[in-house]
């Protein structure tokens, strides 16, 4: 790696985690109000918190996967240890408010973790710019559900629950800050490859966790409030990253059409200049 | 073009872009949320058509559309322009 590369993501991943020092740390014991769990709330809303705990307790799964694509990189190995700490919180503090509750019993926990267990998430991309771009989407996405959640948990009156989904959509929010941080500089290092790196994570995107938490589908049935139409999937996550990346819908429409044309073995269609 | 070649065009790419899926119940008042299209297929769908038609569509025209006629009338107002 050269000087300035290391000495960007460096510059990165300091300004991250001297932020998330000073602004974001909390404690999964001190600071959910515990004495406010609701254990009145809806059996769906219990059923929300447990597929989220599913979904973050791949945990082992993502942060191997990632590492292995970043070792070469300081600033992204060291981010996505923090990210794995940050991370092991959201699957902790979730499982506490289910057995606080009492929507969940501690035979219930041992059952749905080793379900869990039983299924390995593989890395749906091979290079640490695809990773970026996914793990950008991805957390963005996580942010806007939670936030969604949050709101949720405060009108049915379970403030522990509120307060536990709107410190788990901070984390998210910064992490999705981070690499939106490294995109830049990938674009400026690579602006084509970049793009079309974007363009092929866009095409093959899917959450993680879709078809291994137990029960994947009937529990999308049940708590169908629990995701976000297209609307909003490209009003709070879509278009915003894209925005924020100085990048418009034509670029990605441009990039995919370079992509499929380099695999087909044709020329390249002449780049238009992207005007909405 | 008429609102039926666009429905086509629409119908042919779809498959393109999502294997999974089949499209050839499509008519005018499908609502799209019920295809079993997601947010980033459809942004694909658009993008394809936008270059198969040499046309481009503003963001904003995109968030609201909640049927095919809605798209159609969407990609008709640029291709006429």
């Amino acid at each position: 790696m050269d000087t300035p590369t290391f000495a960007r993501l460096y510059r990165e991943y300091s300004t991250f985690f001297a932020k998330a020092e000073r602004e974001r740390r909390w404690n999964v014991y001190e600071d959910v109000p515990w004495d406010k769990v609701n254990r009145e709330v809806t059996d769906e809303l219990a059923l929300v918190a447990e597929t989220f705990l599913g979904v973050e307790m791949y945990l082992p799964d993502y942060v191997s996967g990632a590492l292995s694509v970043v070792r070469g990189s300081f600033g992204q190995t060291w981010f996505q240890a923090n990210w794995a700490y940050e991370e092991s919180k959201h699957s902790l503090v979730l499982m506490e408010w289910l057995l606080r509750s009492g929507k969940r019993s501690e035979e219930q926990m041992a059952d749905f973790t080793t379900r869990i267990f039983d299924k390995k998430w593989t890395l749906p991309f091979t290079t640490a710019r695809q990773m970026t771009i996914y793990g950008c989407v991805q957390e963005m996405a996580t942010f806007v559900i939670y936030v969604k959640q949050r709101e949720r948990a405060g009108g049915e009156g379970c403030e522990a629950l509120r307060t536990i989904f709107d410190l788990v959509a901070r984390d998210e929010i910064a992490h999705t800050r981070f690499y939106q941080g490294i995109i830049k500089f990938l674009l400026e290092q690579d602006r084509d490859g970049t793009l079309d790196d974007f363009s092929y994570v866009l095409e093959k995107f899917e959450m993680p966790g879709v078809s291994l938490v137990p029960n994947y589908d009937d529990r999308i049935e049940v708590m169908r409030s629990a995701g976000i139409d297209r609307n909003v999937f490209l009003q709070k996550v879509y278009f915003p990253i894209l925005k924020f990346l100085d990048l418009s819908r034509h670029d990605i429409v441009q990039a995919t059409a370079r992509r499929r044309a380099r695999e087909q073995g044709l020329e390249a269609p002449e780049t238009r200049r992207a005007t909405a | 073009m008429t609102e039926q070649d666009l429905i086509s065009l629409f119908k042919q790419v779809a498959a393109q872009v999502d294997k999974r899926q089949k499209f050839d119940h499509v008519t005018r008042d499908s609502v799209i949320s019920e295809l079993g299209i997601d947010s980033l297929s459809m942004m694909q769908i658009v993008g394809e058509m936008e270059l198969r038609l040499d046309i481009m569509i503003p963001d904003e025209d995109l968030v609201e559309l909640v049927t095919i006629a809605d798209l159609v009338k969407v990609v008709e107002k640029r291709v006429n322009q």
